[in-house]
């Protein structure tokens, strides 16, 4: 049996169990509502869910154009220029270890309690990863294909458009997935903590009246949303970056090879 | 046959690729002290000529390549290429050959070889048909739309040389081209080198620490000395050509590769 297949099957029997165990009274209702009790919930309050993504599915696009956006323009700045990687990369860094979310009653401060706060705090989250990963990205380059580039009479910019940008495109793109997911995770969590609209607020209304199937009706959602923009990041990395998965397979082949060479002990 | 009467001998026309290093030096400057890299480093280079560089490491043979490339400046003397000085990389007159893995590792081997000509906005026809032409040359036909990590070391450095003759420079500096190649390929691509050349007249500059294949390869060896880095030696390889395997065991082979040993063993 393949892999993915397997896969599967093992999708296919928790959402079984999540359908089976509520119903024969394994787990209640109320930790676990059913798995057609919960897609009810969501069908029944259609307009409600539909209205709360279209708010988050909003914060999530506008926050992901920043992060994105301004983290590989500043990551780009930092990881071609030693001045400012000196005074900023150690800050960035540490940055990244503090658990930014103690800065979102700050924000609501400052922005109110609607999407601005959430989309600015959202950013903020994703943007990190997406400058670490393109300033690495920039810094990692083989300076051998600088070099190239040069002898053949490439000017500053052909080397950026030509070289540095298609020779950065794979680190990039693994931060904006981090970047990205972070994104997904900085506006549902703002949105539970404080707000009044969004599926966030919508998952937590519904657990203070301790109606589980809206609960995870709503959680579906974000599931749902999370493997969307994976599926598609994923899309992108195998349209722009075939080169670097070819690389991959082949040292992958080549422990593979190496790993059999060894005698058993 | 009889020489024509009565027709005045022209001066035959300067040929492109000749190579002139007049007094060259090359100080680097750190913090605390000047490190001279090369010391008056003269050199005349005729046109078609094979030119090897030796010399242990930091003799500052590659630092004289990357000045006849115009990827570096030197801080004394003059180089020029073609009768002109080379204050920056010059395509049309110079075609660089680096260690393995200066390929686009995202371009396809044809795409590679068209890069140069793609920096000046040449055609699309005319690039891919220059490009095939240099693939062919190299023995690489039929290789076009592979990526690099889908070729061999030996085939990877094929194409770096189709890509260094694709705009048909008369000069072709090589920097240790064949270093990270294993023997038996680094015989080969020796033998397909110098096919290349005599097929194209290139004047050709090839810098490397074998000594073998230095005295199989060249016209002329080139022996430079470390700190600072001067030229200790200049061999004349009098072995004919095509040159073979057979003749790496003969005495003037191996009298030339001691003598050129000999140079290095002192500075080293």
């Amino acid at each position: 049996m393949s892999a993915k297949t397997l896969r599967h099957l093992i999708v296919i029997g928790l959402l079984v169990l999540w359908e089976l165990l509520p119903r024969t009274g394994v787990i209640p209702e109320l930790f676990l509502p059913s798995l057609s009790s919960t897609l009810l919930a969501g069908w029944n309050e259609a307009a409600e869910y539909g209205h709360a993504l279209a708010v988050t599915l909003y914060e999530v696009a506008v926050s992901m154009a920043f992060a994105c956006g301004g983290g590989i323009l500043l990551g780009a700045i930092v990881g071609s220029l030693p001045r400012p990687r000196l005074l900023i990369m150690p800050m960035v860094s540490s940055l990244y270890a503090v658990p930014l979310v103690i800065l979102y009653p700050v924000f609501t401060v400052w922005l109110g309690i609607g999407s601005e706060s959430k989309i600015a705090f959202a950013s903020i989250y994703g943007f990190l990863p997406t400058m670490l990963a393109t300033a690495a990205g920039i810094q990692t380059i083989d300076p051998q294909l600088l070099l190239a580039a040069r002898s053949m009479g490439a000017t500053l910019s052909q080397r950026l458009v030509r070289v540095i940008i298609p020779a950065a495109i794979p680190t990039v793109l693994s931060g904006l997935r981090i970047g990205g997911a972070l994104v997904i995770v900085g506006v549902v969590v703002s949105e539970m903590l404080i707000s009044s609209a969004g599926i966030g607020y919508l998952i937590s209304r519904y657990r203070t009246i301790l109606d589980s199937p809206h609960v995870f009706a709503g959680v579906l959602l974000v599931l749902f949303m999370a493997i969307a923009f994976n599926t598609a990041i994923r899309w992108v990395e195998r349209k722009a970056a075939i080169w670097q998965t070819g690389t991959r397979a082949g040292q992958g082949a080549d422990e593979v090879g190496s790993g059999a060479m060894q005698p058993a002990t | 046959m009889q020489p024509l009467a009565n027709v005045t001998p022209l001066k035959p026309p300067p040929r492109a690729g000749a190579i002139e290093v007049r007094n060259v030096g090359q100080v680097f400057r750190t913090r605390s002290q000047d490190v001279v890299a090369l010391e008056d480093v003269s050199l005349d280079i005729k046109p078609g000529r094979f030119v090897v560089l030796v010399g242990p490491s930091g003799c500052g043979k590659s630092t004289l390549l990357m000045m006849m490339a115009g990827l570096r400046a030197q801080t004394a003397g003059t180089i020029t290429i073609n009768g002109a000085p080379i204050p920056q990389p010059d395509p049309d007159r110079v075609g660089v050959v680096f260690q393995e893995a200066s390929l686009f590792p995202w371009l396809t081997a044809e795409d590679n070889v068209e890069f140069p000509l793609a920096l000046r906005g040449v055609a699309k026809p005319e690039r891919r048909a220059k490009a095939q032409d240099a693939l062919k040359l190299v023995g690489l036909e039929g290789f076009g739309k592979r990526h690099p990590h889908e070729l061999s070391g030996g085939m990877k450095q094929r194409v770096s040389i189709a890509r260094g003759l694709v705009q048909d420079p008369p000069v072709l500096l090589m920097d240790e081209p064949f270093a990270a190649l294993d023997e038996q390929t680094r015989m080969t691509m020796g033998d397909e080198l110098l096919r290349i050349w005599a097929a194209t007249g290139k004047t050709v500059v090839f810098v490397t620490h074998s000594l073998t294949e230095a005295v199989y390869l060249a016209d002329e060896v080139i022996v430079m000395s470390p700190r600072p880095g001067r030229i200790v030696d200049q061999l004349q390889v009098s072995l004919p050509r095509p040159r073979t395997y057979e003749m790496l065991s003969g005495d003037a082979f191996g009298a030339l590769r001691d003598r050129i040993w000999r140079h290095i063993r002192k500075s080293a």
